[in-house]
Parts: structure tokens; C-alpha cells; sequence
């Protein structure tokens, strides 16, 4: 039983940063319109950001994650402005094809110039117990950061003038833009967002696991099953996509096998889009 | 009249490299007709995508499934149970163009992203399912067969230039018959194509299962020609992107823009493969990139566009 509960609280951990990216994708692709495949890149790039501040400058990592949001904010709405931008009015699988080039493109350059070592960031090793129950300090310290981060989020889109205007141009960006809403701003600042998000979450990762090129692919596809979950443009149903999507895998390593595990998301994405299109919450 | 040899000529033009291309084995060296395999598996890959995502609009990212699917079929059957390639190549493709049918029936219910994303769920499911424990005692599991199918590098040639062939007159035919007009009424607009009373589901599903036929065909030769299969190098996004890029340069939805695109990229990928191993995924993504942004029609459209080719559904 104490086991049991140890991998549920586990997987809660890690569900918490997938929520993260998924939130990310999920705003983006609610609101600007652009499924952004490239945004697994984006958290590998994080990933980088922190563990270079941290090798090299010697940055504290909790530090990192800080300063990632607003690097990869306005990172983010710089390519938005620059390039996708442009494919609003195209169609969407332009938009989806594009990102999927420029996915290539960034993690074969973080190849070319990080080589495909495997790099870690060592910090807040070792573990602690409670009730019996033992956990990694590190993963203990990214699930308050995770939860934290989405909380700003909510409140931030809820309560914000900004967040307003997001929402509005989410719900009908012509009727924004009649009500003097800038939707092309908004648009980069969601894009900016969403890039942000998915920077901190990169960040957060490298806490708690190796750091290598390749490492957005599976982030990007369990965070298109957590979108799919939680419905399109969805926020909160991305935070609970994402501890469950989380708490599945944890479950699964267990009693079947990490190989398994790695057929979840797929699974997902396939049933929920067979037997309930908008995701598991009416919006 | 003049009409007639117009036609004639063309016709003469197709016969001349055809046999061109027949002949090339005779007097070339093995590895130009190794490249010549990979044009034409490449330009099957693009033309079958073409086929279906060209002309429907439903971007299907699992074209790797369907090679995989197949090549798994058919390698396995010439590894494990001495199947001549002959027989291998078309059960691998009747196999997946099998499943595809209710792979199909059930996906293509699912419209825009949604339908790619789903499409790449089955493709990363399928490989990592392919890999597991569970069917180890049929995939032999992630470490790969290799294998050797008997099968001499001109026969191989040979064969992929028939299909390759049959493959074009096929795409050619669809596109300037009424079903390729359906497929396209589908793209355009797939309420309204309904509502005039075309039956899309049924359209849809034929279009994707010929597409599996083909690609699947392609994929069991293309795994001949490695003599070696794993879920990884099978499964790979890359034969999935690859096509797909070769399509958008040729144009798509276009009926020879697939066989441009598939003959450029893989001189192009042999060039910068052997010059610049480590930036070559790097170039091809910047690469699609500046297509979708700047060169959205493809050359055959473009040039459709700039009145340099006839517009017709034929070309």
C-alpha cells in the first residue's frame, strides 16, 4: 500500500511538469491558432539554458528557472513576429508542417553544437522521507515549481487586463479586434507565453533528468495527448491532462514495463479522439 | 491533328527514358543504380502520399507506418520463413493496405490536425509496440533482423522502376478521372462535397488504402534493399517527412511534382549526407521551412502560376 501510494505521488510529480508543457501547447494552439510541434525543442533548449547558467556561470538551477520564463517569453515572441505570424490566415497544416521544420532544425544544430552527450545538472541530489514515504528532493522541489508556475498562470489569464484580451481573442479574435482588442499582440504575447512555459518547464526537467538533443520528442508527444485530454485551449484540463498522463506512466512503469509506458500517450491520444473529440471537461 | 502529335510526342518522349532507364543497369556502375533504387522508392513514397494527402488534404504524418507495417510483414516473411521476395513484397503491402482499411475507417472520421497528430500517435505507438517484450518472439524486439533476400541489384532495379512506373500512371489516371475530382472536392470543401451527395467516407478510405498499397509495396523493397529491419530505422519520422518535403518543393496535389521533388532531394541528400553528415537534418528543416513560407505552390504549381506550364490537373 505505502508503495502504491509512493508511485501515485511520484507520478504526480512528474504529471505536474507535463502539465506545464502541456499548458503551453495548449494556449498556444488555442489562442494563436499554431500547433506548435517544435515546442518540445523549446523545453530542450530550456533544458540547455539552465544547465549552461548552471556549468558555466554558476547559476543556482531554482534560479534558472526564473530567469527562463522571461528569456524564453521574449525568444518566443520574437519567432512569433518573425515567422509564424505569417500562417495565421494559411492553413492550419502549414503552420504544422513549419513547426515540424523547425523542430529539425533546432535539435540537429543543439546536436551539432552540444554533441549528443548525455548532461545533467547535479543539484538537490539525494532523497528524504516522510511517513515512511521516501522522495527525491529534487523532484519534490520541481513539483512546487510546476504547481506554482500554473498558479501565476491562472491567475494571470483570469484576473489580468492582459489575460482579458488573451481570452477574448481565444473566444472570436474578429470580435476582439473590433472591441479595440490588439490581437496581433496578443497573439505574440500568447506565442511568447507558451514558449515561456515551455523554457521553465525545460529548466525544471533538468533537475531531475539527463539533458540531450532528442529529448523534446517525448515531451511533445505526451503533451499533444495532454491537450487532446483536456480539450483545445483548455488550461485547467491541461493541469489535470497532465497529472494524469503522469500518474498513467508512473503506474505502468511499475507494474508492466518503461517500454509500455512509452505507448501511453499514443493510446491516449488515439482513444480520447475516437470516443470524445473535445477532450474529457465540456469547456 | 496537330493535336495527336502532340500527344504522340510526349508518348515517344516517355518511351525514349523509359528505355533509357531499362537499359541503365547495362552500362552503369552499381552505385549509380543503387542512387536510381532510391529516386524511385522515394518517388513512390512521395507520389503515394501525394496521392492521398495531395489530393484530400488530410496531412497523413504516419507515412512511415505504412512502411514499417509493410516492411516488417514482408522482411519477416523472407527472414523467418524463406519467402521469395516476389511473394514477401506484395503481402507486406496487401497486409498494411488490410489494416488500413480499418485504420481508416476509423482515423479519417477525425479531420485537420487532429487526423496528423492521430496518424503519428499510431506510427510512435506501433514502433515502440514493435520493440516491446510482448512481441519479441515475432519482431525479435528492438535489436532488428537482418537478412538477405537473394535478390540481384538489377532485379531490385527492375522491379522498383515497374512500380515506380505503374505507381505515376496510376496517380496520373486518379487525378484526371472523377474519383480524383471528388478527392479534390473533399479537400476543398468536405461539407459542401458531402451535401452534393459524394459519398467522402467511402472516397476517402480508397484513396488512403491505395496510397497504403503503394507506399507499403515501396517500403518492403526499400527494406530488401537495406537488408536489415528495426522498429527505429523503420518507424522513422523520417520517412514520414521526407516524402512530405519532396511533395511541397514538386507541388502538391500536382501529378509529376512528386517524381521532381523525390529525384532533386535524394541527389541533394547524397551530397550533403556525404559532405555534411552533422548539419544535413539541420539544412532539411531550415529547408522546410523557406518552402512553406516562401514557396507554398511548389515548382510545378508555380509554374502553373506563371503560365509556363499548362493549367491542368494532368501535369
Amino acid at each position: 500500500m505505502i508503495n502504491f501510494i509512493e508511485i501515485l505521488i511520484r507520478g504526480l510529480m512528474l504529471g505536474s511538469v507535463y502539465a506545464l508543457v502541456g499548458m503551453g501547447l495548449t494556449l498556444v494552439w488555442g489562442v494563436v491558432g499554431i500547433v506548435n510541434i517544435a515546442h518540445g525543442e523549446f523545453i530542450m533548449l530550456g533544458a540547455y539554458f539552465a544547465y549552461w547558467a548552471f556549468s558555466l556561470l554558476h547559476f543556482n538551477p531554482l534560479l534558472s528557472v526564473a530567469l527562463s520564463i522571461p528569456f524564453f517569453f521574449i525568444f518566443g515572441m520574437m519567432i512569433h513576429k518573425r515567422i509564424t505570424e505569417r500562417l495565421i490566415t494559411a492553413h492550419e497544416l502549414s503552420a504544422l508542417i513549419l513547426t515540424f521544420g523547425m523542430s529539425i532544425l533546432i535539435w540537429n544544430l543543439a546536436q551539432f553544437f552540444w554533441t549528443n552527450t548525455y548532461r545533467s545538472v547535479p543539484y538537490l541530489t539525494g532523497n528524504f522521507p516522510v511517513w515512511g514515504l521516501v522522495f527525491a528532493k529534487s523532484k519534490t522541489i520541481s513539483f512546487g515549481l510546476a504547481i506554482g508556475i500554473s498558479i501565476a498562470l491562472f491567475v494571470f489569464l483570469k484576473y489580468s487586463k492582459l489575460g482579458k484580451g488573451i481570452r477574448a481573442t481565444s473566444q472570436n479574435s474578429e470580435v476582439a479586434l473590433v472591441c479595440g482588442i490588439n490581437t496581433m499582440k496578443m497573439r505574440a504575447v500568447t506565442f511568447g507565453m507558451g514558449i515561456g512555459l515551455a523554457g521553465a518547464a525545460g529548466a525544471i526537467v533538468s533537475l531531475q533528468w539527463v539533458i540531450f538533443p532528442q529529448m523534446g520528442g517525448s515531451y511533445v508527444s505526451k503533451a499533444f495527448a495532454i491537450v487532446v485530454l483536456g480539450g483545445l485551449g483548455n488550461i485547467q484540463g491541461a493541469l489535470v491532462g497532465g497529472l494524469i498522463i503522469g500518474v498513467l506512466e508512473s503506474l505502468v512503469t511499475q507494474y508492466m514495463s518503461a517500454k509500455m509506458a512509452q505507448i501511453v500517450p499514443s493510446l491516449i491520444i488515439l482513444l480520447i479522439l475516437l470516443l470524445r473529440p473535445t477532450g474529457l471537461f465540456k469547456k | 491533328m496537330m493535336n495527336l502529335l502532340e500527344k504522340n510526342r510526349i508518348w515517344l518522349a516517355v518511351f525514349i527514358l523509359m528505355a533509357f532507364l531499362i537499359s541503365v543497369p547495362f552500362f552503369a556502375s552499381d552505385y549509380w543504380v543503387a542512387l536510381l533504387v532510391l529516386i524511385l522508392i522515394f518517388t513512390v513514397y512521395a507520389s503515394g502520399w501525394n496521392l492521398f494527402s495531395g489530393l484530400t488534404g488530410y496531412t497523413n504524418f504516419g507515412l512511415a507506418w505504412f512502411i514499417g507495417v509493410s516492411g516488417y510483414v514482408s522482411s519477416l516473411l523472407i527472414a523467418d520463413y524463406q519467402w521469395v521476395w516476389l511473394l514477401a513484397w506484395p503481402i507486406g503491402a496487401l497486409f498494411v493496405s488490410g489494416v488500413s482499411i480499418g485504420v481508416g475507417y476509423i482515423l479519417l472520421r477525425i479531420r485537420g490536425v487532429y487526423f496528423a497528430i492521430s496518424m503519428v500517435a499510431l506510427t510512435e505507438g506501433t514502433r515502440e509496440l514493435f520493440g516491446t517484450g510482448y512481441l519479441e518472439p515475432i519482431t525479435h524486439g528492438g535489436e532488428g533482423v537482418p537478412f538477405v533476400a537473394g535478390v540481384r541489384l538489377p532485379i531490385l532495379y527492375w522491379s522498383t522502376l515497374l512500380l515506380a512506373f505503374v505507381t505515376l500512371i496510376v496517380c496520373y489516371k486518379i487525378t484526371s478521372s472523377k474519383f480524383g475530382l471528388r478527392l479534390m472536392a473533399i479537400r476543398e470543401d468536405e461539407q459542401a462535397a458531402e451535401t452534393l451527395g459524394i459519398h467522402t467516407t467511402r472516397d476517402k478510405i480508397i484513396a488512403f488504402v491505395l496510397s497504403a498499397f503503394i507506399v507499403g509495396l515501396a517500403g518492403a523493397i526499400h527494406c530488401t534493399y537495406q537488408n536489415y529491419i528495426d522498429p527505429t530505422s523503420a518507424f522513422n519520422i523520417q520517412l514520414t517527412l521526407t516524402p512530405i518535403v519532396m511533395t511541397l518543393f514538386g507541388g502538391v496535389g500536382t501529378v509529376f511534382g512528386p517524381v521532381i521533388g523525390a529525384t532533386l532531394f535524394t541527389f541533394i541528400h547524397e551530397i550533403l549526407w556525404a559532405e555534411l553528415t552533422l548539419l544535413y537534418m539541420a539544412i532539411f528543416g531550415a529547408i522546410l521551412m523557406g518552402l512553406i513560407l516562401f514557396f507554398p505552390q511548389g515548382l510545378l504549381g508555380w509554374m502553373k502560376e506563371k503560365g509556363i506550364l499548362p493549367r491542368s490537373r494532368k501535369i
